[in-house]
């Protein structure tokens, strides 16, 4: 249950979300109806048998958002609608009409719909109470953006916004990777993105290379700024962190997991309690990190 | 089979054509005229903002009579570029430029060499330093530039935004800093808020009043009296931002333009 890809919201600290539990529950997952293209709401994040919806340890509060999406394709409707407006062309002589041919593909969705698969998913998020921050394990925007209005749904309301940096994160960035100190703990990591100042200029992205060389030197001479950058926090997490502010490839290293490997593995539960504490501190621990960094936005006035 | 009587009758998209053409004023002067043909134009326009003059011409019309247009009103379009033309617009050259425009005053600039392109305030001394390596381009310093703008930019709407979210029904989707040629701010339907990146250059009042608008725009999505009496709770004197931005959001926004372009 290790998150991959952190986008980040905050929110105010003073948020009462005493009543989380109970407003989840009204919005619970739905299975999706025979007529319905998808469904969505709030999961146990401890998957099927889980019987709470969200889970708390310290200020930190797990939730999972799930989704259920039939499978249509496109070309399986316009394939048998093809075969039926053949059909009535041989039958009547004449081609539907534009408005017949629209009906037609309603009535064929509609039939559909019910023998559709449907494609289960879920998306787990982090509410951090302490920094005011929500955590989506996405790198899609779009994603997490509807993780937040489901959770603002639920709450009624939730001013969460999208992390906001007060200096230029690329900026930032170039200067880490051209010798300029790295916030405490950080440690650059062999992956990086450059890109040319001017519109659609040159991009170059590089892996496993020394990003401190002459190499990446002369591109940064040339204008080129650093649009993506692989960090490693004290040994415990590494992570790649882009100008959208969006942390990708976060995994937990050897230094954290190895406090993990002495719990006891039997219990499912007592397991992903373990994972999620850990997770929960190492992901703090980077966002207080990164916070004075990027000189991020609070929420509270 | 394709009916091309259907191809026939089935309506054209509108293609917008762009193309520059020249006059002589009656000073000798030769001004370079955006000619632009849209199909959406019903007669001959001529118009002069800030970024020149423009002429536009609808579908049918022919480019000669566009000509006798321009030739008919060239004593006006003389006096209307006289009008809008804007001196003394600062501009952004290397080791010439000594200061640069921010939130309504001008701050002054030094330059250093770097071993990247970076543009940052300098809290102590209240300066800005623009680093450049030797090999660096208009380019990469005008992208420096814009950077930090839009920092700045997001520095005071992260300062601001708090105070007023309370109030709102739901904050916006996400804030996203454009140039944007006419408007200073929209909201989009899906809850986006863009905000013209000149903004940064006017004066802090006039800019956080425009947030403080297309925040309104959450609860009333129009230019209602209700939206007006929202703006005017959150935002008292919003009347004389208003007027400032008549006053002084042309040049404010050719400023932008000038530093920004190549």
């Amino acid at each position: 249950m290790f998150f991959r890809n952190l986008t980040l919201f905050r929110f105010p600290t003073s948020l009462d979300l005493s009543e989380l539990e109970s407003r989840l529950a009204e919005c619970a997952l739905k299975p999706v109806g025979a007529l319905e293209i998808s469904s969505r709401g709030f999961v146990s994040p401890f998957g099927r048998d889980g019987e709470t919806l969200s889970h708390g340890i310290s200020d930190a509060i797990w939730l999972s958002v799930g989704t259920e999406e039939k499978i249509l394709p496109g070309a399986v409707v316009n394939d048998l609608l093809a075969r039926k407006l053949e059909e009535i062309e041989k039958k009547e002589g004449r081609k539907p009409g534009g408005r017949a041919r629209k009906r037609l593909k309603e009535d064929l969705v509609h039939e559909l719909l019910p023998r559709a698969f449907v494609r289960p998913g879920r998306t787990d998020a982090l509410l951090d109470l302490g920094h005011g921050l929500c955590i989506v394990d996405s790198s899609s925007r779009k994603a997490a953006e509807n993780v937040v209005s489901e959770i603002r749904h639920a709450l009624g309301s939730f001013p969460a916004l999208p992390v906001n940096a007060e200096v230029a994160p690329r900026s930032v960035l170039t200067g880490w990777i051209a010798g300029e100190p790295l916030p405490e703990g950080l440690s650059l990591g062999d992956e990086c993105e450059l890109k040319d100042a001017a519109d659609k200029g040159a991009v170059v992205k590089c892996q496993r290379q020394e990003l401190q060389g002459d190499e990446i030197g002369k591109h940064l001479e040339a204008g080129k700024q650093v649009t993506r950058l692989a960090l490693t926090l004290d040994d415990h997490v590494s992570f790649v962190l882009g100008e959208d502010l969006v942390v990708r490839k976060f995994k937990l290293l050897d230094g954290a997991v190895d406090a993990l490997e002495s719990t006891d593995r039997d219990d499912m539960r007592a397991e992903l309690d373990a994972r999620f504490a850990l997770m929960a501190a190492e992901a703090k621990r980077l966002f207080s990190v990164l916070e004075p960094a990027l000189k991020l936005s609070r929420a509270d006035d | 089979m394709p009916n091309p009587l259907r191809r026939l009758l089935a309506p054209h998209s509108p293609v917008i054509e762009r193309d520059v053409t020249s006059v002589v004023l009656d000073d000798g002067r030769q001004v370079e005229i955006q000619r632009v043909r849209n199909p959406r134009a019903r007669r001959l326009r001529l118009s002069v903002d800030e970024r020149g003059a423009r002429l536009t011409l609808p579908t049918r019309a022919s480019l000669k009579s566009g000509e006798r247009f321009l030739e008919d009103h060239r004593t006006w379009l003389a006096d209307q570029l006289a009008r809008y033309t804007l001196t003394g617009l600062p501009t952004l050259q290397r080791e010439v430029t000594t200061s640069l425009p921010l939130r309504g005053t001008m701050v002054p600039l030094r330059w250093s060499a770097g071993r990247f392109t970076s543009l940052e305030f300098d809290a102590a001394t209240g300066e800005l330093d623009f680093r450049l390596p030797a090999r660096a381009g208009e380019a990469a310093m005008r992208r420096a530039l814009r950077d930090f703008y839009e920092g700045q930019a997001r520095a005071d709407v992260g300062r601001w935004m708090p105070r007023y979210l309370p109030t709102l029904p739901r904050p916006p989707r996400r804030v996203v800093f454009k140039v944007m040629s006419s408007q200073w701010g929209s909201l989009a339907p899906n809850g986006v808020v863009a905000l013209d990146l000149a903004l940064v250059l006017a004066r802090p009042a006039a800019f956080e009043y425009v947030l403080v608008h297309e925040l309104c725009h959450l609860l009333r999505a129009d230019h209602s009296r209700a939206f007006w009496r929202e703006v005017e709770l959150r935002c008292a004197n919003w009347r004389e931002e208003r007027d400032y931005f008549h006053a002084e959001g042309r040049r404010i926004k050719a400023t932008l333009r000038t530093l920004l372009s190549c």
